[in-house]
């Protein structure tokens, strides 16, 4: 059978053909000689200018020092970027390039991924990158060890994976028990980064604290609370196709630094201290802009956005959602808060960069105090007490927002006071629940009965991510990722068929039937975008966001111009 | 017969030292068993940066790890005896032994400590003795100043001088890690809030001493003004400042944390901060005995510098 899908950049090399004729022979060198000089030209010219490019370190400010040098937070995608690869990569438009899989084929029932691997590629500890180290990884990230079990593909994957093997050196094999188009997608993305099997032998102590992978950079040393030094991989045979050259990168290394504090993050880039930067502070976006060279992505999955907890009163009733949704400006909120740095997202199912994002649901439930008030009498919350709160058989119309500063920018809490003073004129009686990391990492104000909305989000390419936020309860397991606690089996079925298809405009059609269920019912009210922003040095050239993941800054292709 | 009283003085600080870590060891334990969720949740949820409950089996893999299936009074004795044999255990996000954590970072936090303390002490000694007890404007404004200082939060300082001195004036690194020169920012965060303290205590005790008979038998001897304030009038007036020094180095360590955090400096500060926020107990519990077997160290070297400062004064 045909495989019906199949990428290769290999092209089989011929081996010329001994020519008798000599005289011809000579007659076609010297017609092709003037060319083989161009060529030689260019080449020389394409090696000076990548010497030009070579050495130099970047000193990069970034914000959060992760525990663990890779695993499910993106923190630590940032990191795991510099120093793995994927077996594929996904291209701004969504396309699926090769990585470490130079080709693959799908079978017909969609159920059997056969892929060929790179030929001598090798991890920085010397093992060999070939199938059966790539199907270790797979299978580790879908096994219960806590050292081995990958966070997010997890959650991807266990419904349909069965198992990863290596049918030849360089022939890797899944086989799903049930046809998962995203499948690529999710390999596509950072956390995702094939490490050593030896390396990951030895435990998660030593591999949180030095990883080893294939990529172009290799962790030297972790200095806890000060920076991770990466240098160079001399031996670097793997870019991605998105990869603008081959071979090592042209840095010597990059110093990434952890600067919490934003004052001193962009402190360091306006003193020099610093050649690149993570996260522009609101305050600095149009300064940052003038001096910089300025990145930035707006990153894919779900927006920030207001999940409203669907399982009981109030917002068990899509009349009161909606009404909430229509109650404050959170577009003004949002602009006036983040002075126009970050866009406003009202659009609560899925991210605007996300392929399957519908435009027009982005303006959804524009400011209405009148409708809202007509929504909520609708729904039977008709009383008032001594405080303009609406009452419902005696009970008032609380809505707690749990939200946490490490999922939240500083000036979003702003945006959230501006939220509740406009709600309260529709008779909501809105309480904020500022919850500190730990705390919320530990289900503080998370509990079934102790918000009404919480304020979070998920990073993904595209609505891929649908599967992780909306999944039902089912079987007894609990979707602990659906802090709505919305639960709607038709939605579910749409996803599924979307997850089923490999027909690129039907499970478009699909995904987008699911966004507009979604926005309609208002499980999930929009609130911002997130965004990865960077500034560099005007000479420090060619960082680029990963914009077909989550947007991790990549230095491979980077150089210096000038002073290193 | 001092050999032995000396000796037994030792033996009793050693004791309440013991007592001092214990209790700290103790408390830290009631702490994570007190605090609100449940630790092996908050441990997948940091390593995964998601909130939400995790499943079943994932639970039981991490409880089973960390022996938190135990009994309380089983994982409490584990914990005292570890600590007993110096093992302060391993840290649940970094996943590598708490000494190491803590011997890592500890140096320059005790740099750190230790300059903003000589330059709170040199502040409020040349402040002191140049100022104090004059009929001028300079002594009447050095109570002010010193007030004022002793209420600036060094959060909040450390802020102001980052942006005036290192990023407008560019006169300092904004991001020097352990270099000298970084080491000026942060000190003068912590050490002139401190200088306001040592001051008001000596200021107070120097203006007495200045009254003393001593003093002006000693002004009539000819001796120089500076030299009654410095060489006579100090020595008296620094005793209260000592005894503030063993709980300046407690308010040093915890200022720190917060200095540190600002100026991006390697030290336990990151670490405990970084710890709390992910509710890594045993990293948090490791900075907690070391602070405290630091504090037990430093009243036992005041109290035997009283007597070195003033001879009169006997260790009992």
């Amino acid at each position: 059978m045909p495989p019906s899908v199949v990428r290769s950049l290999s092209v089989p090399l011929e081996r010329p053909r001994r020519r008798k004729r000599n005289a011809a022979s000579i007659g076609l060198a010297l017609a092709v000689l003037p060319q083989i000089g161009v060529m030689a030209a260019a080449l020389a010219q394409e090696g000076l200018a990548d010497s030009a490019k070579r050495g130099g370190i970047i000193r990069y400010g970034h914000f959060q020092e992760p525990p663990c040098l890779f695993g499910g937070w993106v923190q630590q995608w940032y990191l795991q970027r510099q120093y793995s690869d994927n077996l594929v990569a996904r291209t701004q438009d969504g396309q699926i390039v090769p990585w470490l899989a130079t080709s693959w084929s799908i079978s017909d029932d969609k159920k059997i991924y056969t892929f060929e691997i790179k030929p001598n590629v090798k991890f920085t500890d010397g093992t060999p990158v070939d199938a059966q180290a790539i199907a270790d990884n797979i299978n580790g990230w879908l096994s219960d060890s806590p050292d081995l079990r990958n966070p997010t593909a997890a959650p991807y994957l266990t419904d349909s994976f069965e198992s990863a093997s290596a049918t030849a050196p360089l022939r890797l094999r899944i086989t799903l028990r049930t046809p998962f188009q995203p499948l690529l997608n999710v390999l596509s993305q950072s956390s995702q980064g094939i490490l050593s099997p030896t390396a990951l032998k030895r435990g998660l102590a030593a591999n949180c604290e030095k990883p080893v992978g294939s990529g172009p950079f290799i962790v030297e040393k972790w200095n806890h609370g000060k920076d991770v030094i990466f240098r160079r991989n001399p031996d670097y045979n793997s870019p991605p196709a998105t990869a603008q050259h081959q071979g090592p990168a042209y840095v010597d290394g990059i110093d990434w630094r952890f600067f919490p504090d934003q004052t001193v993050r962009y402190g360091s880039l306006l003193t020099g201290e610093s050649d690149t930067a993570y996260d522009i502070p609101s305050v600095a976006w149009k300064d940052a802009n003038s001096r910089f060279t300025v990145l930035r992505h707006i990153t894919g999955g779900t927006p920030l956005r207001l999940a409203l907890y669907s399982a009981r009163p109030p917002f068990d009733d899509v009349l009161v959602r909606r009404a909430f949704a229509y109650s404050a400006d959170r577009k003004a909120a949002i602009e006036s808060s983040f002075l126009g740095s970050l866009p406003f997202e009202g659009n609560g199912a899925l991210s605007q960069s996300s392929p399957e994002y519908i435009k027009e649901l982005g303006q959804s439930y524009p400011y209405d105090i009148g409708k809202a008030n007509r929504l909520l009498d609708q729904a039977g919350w008709t009383e008032h007490n001594g405080q303009g709160i609406r009452l419902k058989n005696g009970k008032p119309l609380l809505v707690r927002i749990s939200y946490s500063s490490s999922f939240l920018k500083p000036d979003g809490e702003q945006a959230l006071q501006v939220i509740q003073q406009q709600a309260k004129a529709a008779g909501f009686d809105v309480r904020l629940q500022p919850t500190n990391q730990a705390d919320f990492f530990a289900g503080r104000n998370l509990g079934p009965n102790d918000y009404e909305v919480a304020l979070l989000y998920w990073v993904a390419p595209g609505a891929e991510i649908f599967r992780i936020s909306w999944k039902p309860d089912l079987n007894g397991q609990l979707n602990r990722f659906n802090p709505s606690r919305y639960h709607d089996l038709t939605l579910w079925d749409v996803i599924q068929k979307a997850e089923q298809s490999f027909d690129g405009a039907e499970r478009t059609a699909l995904y987008q039937q699911a966004e507009r269920k979604l926005v309609e019912n208002a499980p999930a009210v929009g609130f911002a975008v997130l965004d990865v922003t960077l500034a560099a040095q005007l000479n420090l050239k060619d960082i680029w966001l990963d914009r077909g993941s989550v947007g991790e800054p990549v230095f491979y292709d980077a150089y210096f111009t000038g002073r290193k | 017969m001092v050999a032995n009283s000396r000796l037994f003085w030792l033996a009793r600080r050693l004791a309440s030292g013991v007592i001092v870590v214990w209790a700290a060891a103790t408390f830290t334990f009631l702490v994570q068993c007190l605090l609100p969720g449940d630790r092996a949740q908050i441990i997948i949820n940091v390593m995964t940066g998601n909130v939400g409950q995790a499943s079943r089996q994932e639970l039981a893999a991490v409880n089973a790890k960390y022996g938190f299936d135990q009994p309380l009074g089983v994982q409490y004795a584990k914990y005292i005896w570890a600590i007993g044999h110096g093992d302060l255990g391993q840290s649940y996000q970094q996943h590598r032994p708490v000494a190491e954590v803590v011997a890592e970072q500890i140096g320059p936090t005790i740099v750190l400590a230790l300059a903003a303390l000589i330059a709170a002490w040199l502040i409020t000694i040349l402040t002191t003795v140049l100022a104090a007890g004059r009929d001028n404007i300079w002594s009447r404004l050095l109570g002010g100043v010193q007030v004022l200082l002793a209420t600036l939060p060094p959060y909040w300082l450390a802020t102001i001088l980052l942006v005036v001195f290192a990023i407008k004036l560019r006169l300092f690194p904004v991001a020097g890690g352990n270099s000298p020169i970084a080491l000026v920012l942060p000190t003068l965060a912590l050490a002139l809030e401190l200088s306001g303290f040592f001051g008001q205590v000596v200021v107070s005790e120097f203006t007495r001493v200045l009254e003393q008979p001593f003093v002006t038998s000693a002004r009539m001897r000819g001796m120089s003004d500076l030299g009654v304030r410095f060489r006579h009038v100090l020595r008296h007036a620094a005793l209260p400042g000592i005894t503030l020094s063993g709980w300046a180095l407690g308010k040093l360590l915890s200022g720190a944390v917060l200095v540190e955090a600002v100026f991006a400096r390697q030290g336990l500060g990151g670490v405990l901060v970084t710890a709390t926020s992910t509710r890594d107990i045993p990293v948090v519990s490791g900075v907690i005995l070391v602070s405290a077997g630091l504090f037990v160290l430093t009243s036992t070297v005041v109290d035997l510098t009283y007597g070195i400062v003033d001879p009169r004064i006997k260790l009992t």
